[in-house]
């Protein structure tokens, strides 16, 4: 259970977000629209504890999440609208970097699944810098299945991909849901995912 | 004591005493330049030179306790996140480095008549250099970040770890034995300096540490302000 | 124990990327090797002289060289945003820059012990004070290495003056540089040399007590505002 209250963010004596509330249920999810400059990617930070509101609090199953820091990241995987894979790695090199610092328990033979049903198989071990941009971004959402976490913190997750992959990752966020997971994420389009509460948002200045 | 740490309150002061503050820099500086040029005796050893000190030793005194207000406001700053600290740090941080531009080369016209050279790689000397140098740096960092948010705790930063300089400057006459003399004031109770010099000496500290607060007071409402517009 | 396993993958990631990017650390070293080659032919082939000054140019140069690496630390995983992955795996920002600090000793730093020798020799120094100078570049580089941290951590937003990172860096050199070309200067005096060598120690804690801190700070104090 993700509680935001009250939130206040103001950034060189302007706001940004004024009086932002949400509340995110076990399989819950989120989808927050609005134009260019609202703070949807702050709004975001904000829950991810890389920023520190100006005023407000977040809760994490009933606790602040600034006392129990640590114990908050454990449960959370946020996907920046870049790209974090490190260009001078290949694929697989970059996939065991996070598997080992999450200390995720995913197996390698499900780790190769993954990669063949995005189409990623036979770039397993060149630099990603050779990769487009599309498949940087798929290997980048290979991150919510490795790091194993409740809570998915997407920034624009749909962004340069084909449709087969968009329909990928919407089956696997509706998977997720049914395994009492949460999701936040941004999009400009709103996607069709089946039979999920959808909590439109709006953020306004 | 609030208009230490708030801009509002440090406005409302600053405008009640800055003219007697004029008033008294000025009359203190009149008194000191007699008293440094007609009022006291020359030096046995050093003749008329000795007068140089009544504005080399202050400007010396300014330069480092600025820096120390600087360090003070940085630590006060970063733990407490008043960002009026940085304002002030971004204010007197050039009166700083002036100053110490003045002691430094008051320093070294000093120097030539006395020891025969402009300059000497003493630990004093050294350690003053590096405190002007630190002082541009300073002042560079802060403007070639455009973020001014960044800059100004990053500038921080970097001041808390530079006054680790403070403690060499002070007790480097001690530590090393250097060509600069040691601290003849810091013994209050018997200084090692006649009443007839002590005299001019002080009354021209006092004048140059008032000028250096109207002209921080002036900077400081000036970067108040430009905060404010932007 | 998650955080062991953490701490292990940010290290051999960056050994990883450290020896992928091998060119770019031979071509620091290559500089090194190339800079005394020009300091000889500037102040010309005299045996004497540099016997009395070169560890003096060696020290310089090494320094002059870590100004070149100051890049290195942070700034690819702050302009790509992996700072923050590392960050949300459960280490904080202090233990990200140690390890940094650890992997660029490794691989930026330790290398000089093996090219010392070759300085060494282009110089036609004598090797008897070799071992001095391994010891105090030991120490040293170490503290070389902390203060890189915090010049590379303050400019990671810094798009407009790349000079300044080094500036900072030479500048909180001085007291190594003093002590470290001091010690081969007395090299006669068994008991000036412990001297010396424990004011480097008192150096080399301090700047490793105070460089995590600091670059921590700031490489925080840049991601907030990003």
């Amino acid at each position: 259970m993700l509680l935001v209250n009250n939130i206040y963010f103001s950034r060189q004596s302007k706001a940004i977000l004024k009086d932002v509330n949400l509340s995110l249920p076990p399989k819950g999810i989120i989808h927050l629209t609005g134009n260019n400059g609202v703070g949807k990617t702050t709004l975001l930070k904000i829950i991810c504890k890389i920023l520190n509101p100006d005023d407000g609090e977040i809760f994490w199953n009933g606790k602040n999440i600034k006392k129990n820091h640590y114990d908050y990241c454990k449960n959370i995987t946020f996907i920046l609208d870049q790209n974090t894979s490190n260009e001078n790695l290949t694929v697989y090199e970059n996939i065991i970097f996070w598997k080992k610092i999450f200390s995720s328990q995913i197996k390698i033979n499900e780790i190769e699944s993954i990669l063949e049903v995005l189409g990623l198989l036979e770039y397993k071990n060149t630099s990603t810098i050779h990769l487009s941009f599309g498949e940087i971004k798929k290997l980048e959402l290979i991150r919510l299945i490795i790091e194993q976490k409740k809570l998915w913190v997407l920034d624009e997750p749909f962004i340069g991909l084909d449709l087969k992959s968009v329909e990928i990752i919407i089956q696997t966020i509706t998977n997720h849901l049914d395994l009492s997971g949460m999701v936040i994420f941004t999009s400009h389009t709103l996607p069709t995912i089946p039979n999920i509460n959808t909590v439109n948002l709006e953020i306004n200045e | 004591m609030k208009f230490l740490i708030n801009p509002n309150r440090f406005i409302k002061f600053s405008d009640l005493v800055f003219k007697p503050l004029i008033c008294l820099s000025a009359i203190f500086l009149l008194i000191g330049i007699v008293f440094a040029f007609f009022l006291s005796p020359n030096d046995y050893q050093q003749g008329a030179t000795v007068r140089i000190m009544y504005i080399h030793v202050p400007a010396a005194w300014i330069a480092v306790l600025t820096f120390l207000i600087m360090t003070l406001y940085s630590i006060i700053g970063l733990a407490f996140k008043i960002n009026f600290s940085f304002i002030i740090n971004s204010a007197i941080a050039p009166i700083g480095a002036i100053f110490t531009l003045i002691c430094i080369v008051t320093g070294s016209l000093w120097g030539k008549p006395m020891w025969g050279t402009w300059w000497v790689w003493d630990a004093r000397l050294t350690s003053v250099a590096i405190l002007f140098l630190l002082y541009l740096i300073i002042i560079f960092l802060k403007n070639s970040i455009t973020n001014i948010n960044v800059s100004e705790k990053i500038t921080a930063v970097l001041i808390i770890v530079g006054s680790i300089n403070l403690p060499i400057i002070k007790f480097s006459v001690d530590w090393w034995n250097t060509l600069h003399q040691p601290a003849s004031i810091s013994k209050l109770s018997s200084p090692s300096i006649d009443p007839s010099m002590l005299r001019p000496l002080v009354i021209m500290t006092i004048a140059l540490m008032l000028l250096a607060i109207v002209i921080g007071i002036i900077r400081i409402k000036a970067e108040i302000l430009k905060r404010k517009l932007r | 124990m998650s955080s062991f396993n953490s701490i292990l993958g940010v290290f051999l990631r960056e050994s990883k990327i450290h020896y992928r990017s091998f060119f770019h650390i031979l071509s620091i070293f290559l500089f090194f090797i190339l800079s005394i080659i020009i300091f000889v032919f500037a102040v010309g082939s005299n045996k004497e002289l540099f016997n009395q000054i070169g560890v003096g140019i060696i020290w310089t140069i090494i320094l002059l060289s870590n100004t070149l690496s100051i890049k290195k630390f942070f700034q690819n995983d702050f302009d790509d945003n992996s700072l923050i992955i590392i960050h949300m795996s459960g280490l904080s920002y202090e233990i990200i820059a140690l390890i940094k600090m650890l992997t660029i000793w490794m691989f930026l730093q330790a290398p000089f012990f093996i090219i010392l020798p070759i300085a060494f020799l282009l110089l036609e120094m004598q090797f008897d004070n070799l071992k001095i100078v391994y010891l105090s570049f030991l120490i040293g580089s170490v503290i070389i290495t902390c203060i890189s941290a915090i010049s590379g951590s303050m400019n990671l937003l810094n798009k407009k003056n790349f000079s300044i990172g080094g500036l900072i860096i030479m500048i909180f050199s001085i007291p190594v540089i003093i002590f470290g070309v001091n010690i081969v200067n007395v090299s006669n005096n068994i008991e000036i040399i412990k001297a010396q060598i424990n004011i480097l120690l008192g150096i080399m804690f301090f700047f490793l007590a105070i460089s995590p801190w600091a670059s921590g700070l700031c490489i925080k104090i840049s991601l907030q505002n990003k």
